[in-house]
């Protein structure tokens, strides 16, 4: 993750995510940046912008009904632990936190699964609605695809997109 | 399916019966009811279940109901069937139309059941019975897609096969299940054939799934639908809605009552 750009009363921080993993990736100036300009709470805070790719894999911690929750090890732009809690419904949706150095990321997603087997691949989009200490203005969209592992119910959730912080 | 409908009409000239679906068209005006069953087994909060269906089709007395030819469930929130282990492989519909259940993956059977069927036959009504198997196929536009497979051997030997979905549904559902119930002609100048009884289950119950383990094959039980920690107030809702030939869409709910907490705790102190 390198933030490189700096836009003065604009937000165009990018920031890619990982569904309930990290994201973001390499730092480049977003395209998106005119349109997170408009929005107000973006101008209050100057931010970075980080295009990225990364992935998490996460093993399961508990479940309720059709709820699970899964955590583990996200690599790639934004490093660090990630927390799922899972809905997996016709739809999967969700909401995650990634803790990265200097704060974590939070945010939610939802994904249509695909195919069956033990290993069921889902893709879909997140949004990063905020998060803590350097990250606590996040914000930012993304796609992601995975796998979920019907067996021992463990997620790889690749992500990529943009994150403004 | 075209072969098994001649010879189901074949065989119908000369006895009675069938098994799946539904209407004789001789009973025109006659309007039919239909009521929805749901159950749980075991029923353990937090744990692996089985999930019970039944339809029942009430006719008024003397007539059989119209044709059925979709069944839509609606199933309660925060049923966990994508971590059921249900459903491993897929089983094509030209598989099972070839080889009956018994050819498909074991991995690919996510339940069974049984159905029965009514015929007016001349002045009497001939029942005849058959048994389901619930196969995992392949999805259709993105959702889960099933086959309900049903075979009747006597006495006339008929197999159809019924494409469903688990389909989105809002609140207070969690998701629904759709199926298409072909029309099943009986003897030239009768009705239909008319479901009046649907049982069917989704889960473990009775199943063996099959893993390969450093060369050997490991039979096991698949762990089932995860019920949640907590029942909704007022209990587990299910509401179905029936389509028939005549045009009638009759609805059905009912609730999986809460379990008694208080005996479940008074066992687990033992």
């Amino acid at each position: 993750m390198t933030p490189h750009h700096h836009v003065r009363r604009r937000v165009t921080a990018a920031l890619c995510g990982t569904f309930v993993a990290g994201c973001i990736a390499t730092a480049t100036q977003s395209p998106h940046a005119s349109a997170y300009a408009a929005e107000p709470g973006a101008r209050a805070h100057a931010a970075h912008v980080l295009s990225a790719t990364d992935t998490a894999h996460l093993h399961y911690v508990s479940s309720s009904g059709s709820l699970l929750f899964d955590e583990g090890k996200a690599t790639g732009t934004l490093p660090g632990s990630m927390r799922v809690h899972l809905d997996l419904g016709t739809t999967f949706t969700g909401t995650f936190t990634i803790y990265a150095s200097g704060g974590s990321i939070e945010g939610r997603g939802s994904a249509t699964p695909h195919g069956s087997g033990t290993y069921e691949s889902f893709s879909g989009t997140l949004t990063v609605t905020g998060g803590s200490g350097r990250y606590a203005h996040a914000h930012g969209h993304g796609g992601l695809y995975g796998t979920f592992d019907r067996d021992n119910y463990a997620l790889v959730i690749k992500t990529t997109g943009s994150l403004s912080y | 399916m075209a072969s098994v409908g001649r010879a189901l009409r074949v065989a119908l000239g000369t006895l009675a019966t069938v098994f799946l679906c539904l209407y004789p068209a001789t009973t025109a005006g006659a309007t039919q009811s239909a009521t929805l069953g749901a159950s749980f087994t075991p029923y353990r909060l937090g744990a692996p279940t089985t999930v019970g269906l039944s339809l029942q089709i009430q006719a008024p007395a003397g007539q059989i109901p119209s044709a059925l030819t979709e069944v839509e469930v609606r199933y309660p929130q925060n049923l966990g069937w994508a971590l059921s282990g249900l459903g491993l492989a897929v089983c094509s519909p030209a598989t099972l139309e070839a080889a009956g259940a018994s050819g498909c993956p074991a991995n690919s059977i996510m339940g069974g059941g049984n159905a029965l069927a009514e015929l007016r036959f001349g002045p009497q009504l001939v029942s005849e019975s058959a048994s389901i198997s619930i196969a995992r196929a392949p999805d259709e536009e993105g959702h889960i897609a099933l086959l309900l497979y049903a075979s009747g051997p006597s006495p006339v030997n008929t197999q159809i096969l019924s494409p469903a979905q688990l389909l989105p549904a809002g609140p207070p559902f969690g998701g629904r299940l759709n199926m298409q119930l072909p029309i099943v002609p009986s003897v030239p100048g009768a009705a239909d054939v008319a479901i009046v009884s649907l049982r069917v289950t989704l889960g473990p119950l009775g199943l063996t799934y099959y893993e390969q383990t450093e060369g050997n094959t490991l039979a096991y039980t698949p762990k089932g639908i995860l019920l949640p920690t907590t029942c909704p107030r007022g209990g587990f809702p299910f509401a179905a809605t029936f389509s028939f030939l005549d045009g009638s869409h009759p609805a059905a709910r009912t609730i999986v009552p809460c379990p008694d907490l208080r005996g479940r705790r008074h066992r687990g102190r033992h």
